[in-house]
């Protein structure tokens, strides 16, 4: 069986974590939700992610900085932003940055999987298709994968 | 990958270096071209499409507001829906205009004053440079008032571009070159928010379309597949145009939801 994928899920309004960490187990993530930006670098420094959900406004360290952090220390993490506060400014400004997806809220879980799912992809980690709603197919592991566990 | 929107100052210009531009990503061009079918899919003459993308409505010009306002909104209609295949160079539509909030759709406008590459452009399409130099003044004029008109903004406006190109300083093939650089900017990647935004113009354009058929003072938002319409009415008019929104903008693919607000000013 192949290891399930590690998410992040970094917002400050609990309702966030609280419906999207089911949605994103259902599909087979191992997913570990914070409210507070700081903690949840402190556990990115503990833990390695594939992939980091993270709000952009947020008290204290916004999402760009938590960008920041885990393009310098950890630059195969995938990040998503999502935000309620969402404009075309910051939009193309996040993705200069290298962000991997940008996402508007409020959205539909399944839209947050089908970024998920290509994130995987791009990271050569494969999953069941989210549309399908199963749990991941095992397949062997494509070259050049990333698996944090031996970063 | 992006959409790239060129806009210029000579018509002359715009054509040859979104062409190039097209022919170099291997992009489908979008142009005045699409006019014909446009034309053929909604019953509209295609040389009144073409003059009502030059001309504001008049009494002496045979041309109302309502129809006026209709057929463009027929063209945005066409032109947003093919914009959402990408990898699209577009002109000559006035996309500049209506595609706002798109973070991968990359506006240009090519500047070409006093440039005598444009004179030599001109004279390779079968145009007179001297001519062209001499009514330039007016036209931008003309293009100021239409665009204001049609879309409450100046085309002319230099800062609703994205990246604007004087051919008095750079020729026409370093343009091309800096534009095809410039669209391979993560700024300009498609992303989901941005497709979001481009679906959601797209679905407000095909809804105007059909209510603009029938009924002239309407203002239509779309977002996830849900359309708020704004529009007047007198109190005993009210019932019967709500229902009658409802039925039509509902009938349009895409839409799960109508809302109608009638007010006293839109």
């Amino acid at each position: 069986m192949s290891k399930p994928l590690e998410v992040l899920l970094l917002d400050d309004e609990p309702i966030v974590g609280r419906r999207l960490k089911p949605a994103l187990d259902k599909i087979g993530c191992s997913v570990e939700v914070f409210e507070d930006p700081a903690k949840a670098v402190e556990r990115m420094d503990q833990k390695a992610f594939h992939i980091v959900v993270t709000d952009i406004r947020m008290e204290g360290m916004d999402g760009l900085q938590v960008l920041g952090h885990v393009q310098q220390n950890y630059p195969q993490t995938k990040v998503i932003m999502i935000t309620g506060y969402a404009k075309i400014d910051l939009a193309r400004e996040a993705m200069g940055k290298g962000v991997f997806d940008f996402i508007a809220k409020p959205f539909k879980p399944e839209d947050l999987r089908q970024i998920i799912f290509n994130a995987a992809e791009a990271l050569g980690v494969p999953m069941a298709c989210p549309s399908s709603g199963n749990r991941p197919v095992e397949t062997s592991k494509p070259q050049g994968s990333f698996d944090p566990s031996t970063r | 990958m992006p959409i790239i929107i060129i806009s210029a100052d000579v018509g002359e210009i715009e054509q040859t270096i979104a062409g190039k531009v097209a022919d170099q990503l291997e992009y489908t061009l979008l142009n005045r071209q699409l006019i014909n079918e446009i034309g053929t899919k909604h019953h509209i003459d295609p040389e009144r499409l073409n003059r009502e993308m030059e001309t504001t409505p008049s009494f002496f010009k045979k041309l109302s507001p309502s129809q006026w306002r209709h057929d463009l909104a027929c063209i945005e209609h066409e032109v947003l829906d093919r914009l959402l295949a990408g990898n699209t160079v577009c002109h000559g539509l006035g996309a500049h205009l209506y595609v706002r909030g798109v973070s991968h759709a990359m506006k240009i406008r090519i500047l070409s004053a006093n440039s005598g590459e444009t004179g030599d452009i001109a004279a390779g399409k079968g145009g007179n440079p001297d001519k062209s130099k001499k009514s330039r003044p007016a036209k931008l004029q003309e293009r100021k008032k239409w665009s204001m008109a049609a879309y409450g903004c100046d085309e002319t406006e230099l800062s609703r571009y994205d990246l604007v190109i004087n051919l008095d300083q750079i020729d026409p093939d370093e343009a091309v070159k800096t534009i095809t650089d410039a669209a391979g900017f993560r700024k300009f990647q498609v992303m989901t928010y941005s497709m979001k935004c481009l679906t959601d113009l797209a679905l407000t354009a095909r809804v105007n379309t059909v209510l603009l058929e029938v009924m002239s003072d309407v203002k239509v938002e779309a977002r996830d597949g849900s359309v708020v319409v704004m529009t007047r009415s007198s109190n005993r008019n009210k019932r019967e145009k709500t229902a009658k929104i409802k039925e039509l903008a509902g009938g349009v693919e895409g839409v799960n939801l109508v809302e109608v607000h009638v007010k006293k000013r839109i």
